[in-house]
């Protein structure tokens, strides 16, 4: 009896470090998830003329962070053309970037932004809890975050986690 | 003499309370400043740097880590308390970017079971010795 209470003691911290062992600990829940969009006033990248909360689209919409620094970006841009061309709009943020390498950039791998806001110092970035570029964040009608995703995009991650979030919010809305 | 008799002891009365104006306004100056990099200190000794990982962001020279000691320097100098940085830091980045973990119900575990497990390991071995 007495054995069988070691057993189980014995057998429940196993399971919890063995979970442990297979958790990823890279992955980080956003605590942004459910918060309205930080209040932001920032130039647009292209134009130079101010962006501020009220630019951003009145429906649903993913906010994609990137700079020409970032490696990782390149691989995902591609998808983020495919996700465009399936009508749903892309805002950017070029985070702690300079003008001239983002256009640049941009004018290499192609444009997939409605806009991107120029975070010259990295100031939105901060207020998003950037920390690892790239970043998508998946907005609703009403300008929430409903979720986030750090690092490159795969189509895997676009055909099962995105683009079903997105139909989703906009189901809602109907 | 007898001028500088009268004149002496009001001279160093004024000259005593000078001098202690001005060390008290020392004093609380370098108090103020010692107090704000004291606690710079401590808050970039506890905030992760995230993109580094079991990185603080006094040892990391990432630009995000530069960014959040900037932040943290801006914050102490508006004259926010310690416990105001940590939430902006974890409204943020979650209460990862904080090398201890916060004592909520979730954590619980992290907290009390080694002490759990010690107990549970001293009684097991005590009635081991007791049996012998």
């Amino acid at each position: 009896m007495r054995n069988s209470i070691f057993i189980t003691i014995f057998l429940l911290f196993f399971a919890i470090l063995a979970a442990g062992l297979y958790t990823n600990t890279k992955e980080i829940q956003s605590p942004l998830i459910g918060q309205q969009i930080p209040i932001f006033n920032l130039p647009n990248l292209n134009s130079g003329s101010t962006l501020t909360n009220k630019s951003l689209p009145n429906e649903p919409y993913l906010i994609n962070v990137w700079a020409s620094w970032c490696l990782e970006c390149i691989k995902e841009h591609n998808y983020l053309k495919n996700i465009q061309n399936i009508n749903i709009k892309i805002i950017g943020i070029n985070y702690k970037d300079t003008r001239n390498d983002a256009l640049g950039w941009l004018g290499i791998y192609g444009n997939p932004y409605q806009f991107s806001i120029f975070d010259e110092n990295g100031s939105l970035g901060l207020e998003m809890g950037v920390y690892g570029v790239p970043e998508t964040f998946i907005i609703d009608t009403n300008g929430v975050i409903i979720d986030k995703f750090v690092g490159a995009l795969n189509e895997n991650d676009i055909r099962t986690k995105i683009i079903p979030q997105m139909l989703n919010t906009n189901s809602n809305k109907n | 003499m007898i001028l500088g008799r009268k004149l002496y002891p009001k001279c160093l009365i004024l000259i005593a309370i000078k001098t202690s104006i001005i060390s008290i306004l020392l004093f609380s100056a370098s108090f103020s400043i010692a107090d704000d990099s004291l606690l710079y200190n401590k808050l970039i000794k506890e905030i992760r740097c995230m993109v580094c990982q079991n990185q603080n962001i006094s040892e990391s020279e990432a630009p995000l880590a530069v960014d959040l000691r900037n932040k943290v320097k801006e914050m102490i100098a508006e004259g926010k308390s310690e416990i105001e940085i940590k939430e902006f830091m974890t409204k943020r980045y979650s209460s990862f970017i904080l090398y201890e973990p916060p004592k909520t119900w979730q954590n619980l575990i992290l907290w009390l079971g080694p002490f759990v497990f010690l107990i549970i390991l001293s009684l097991f071995l005590y009635r081991k010795s007791q049996s012998k």
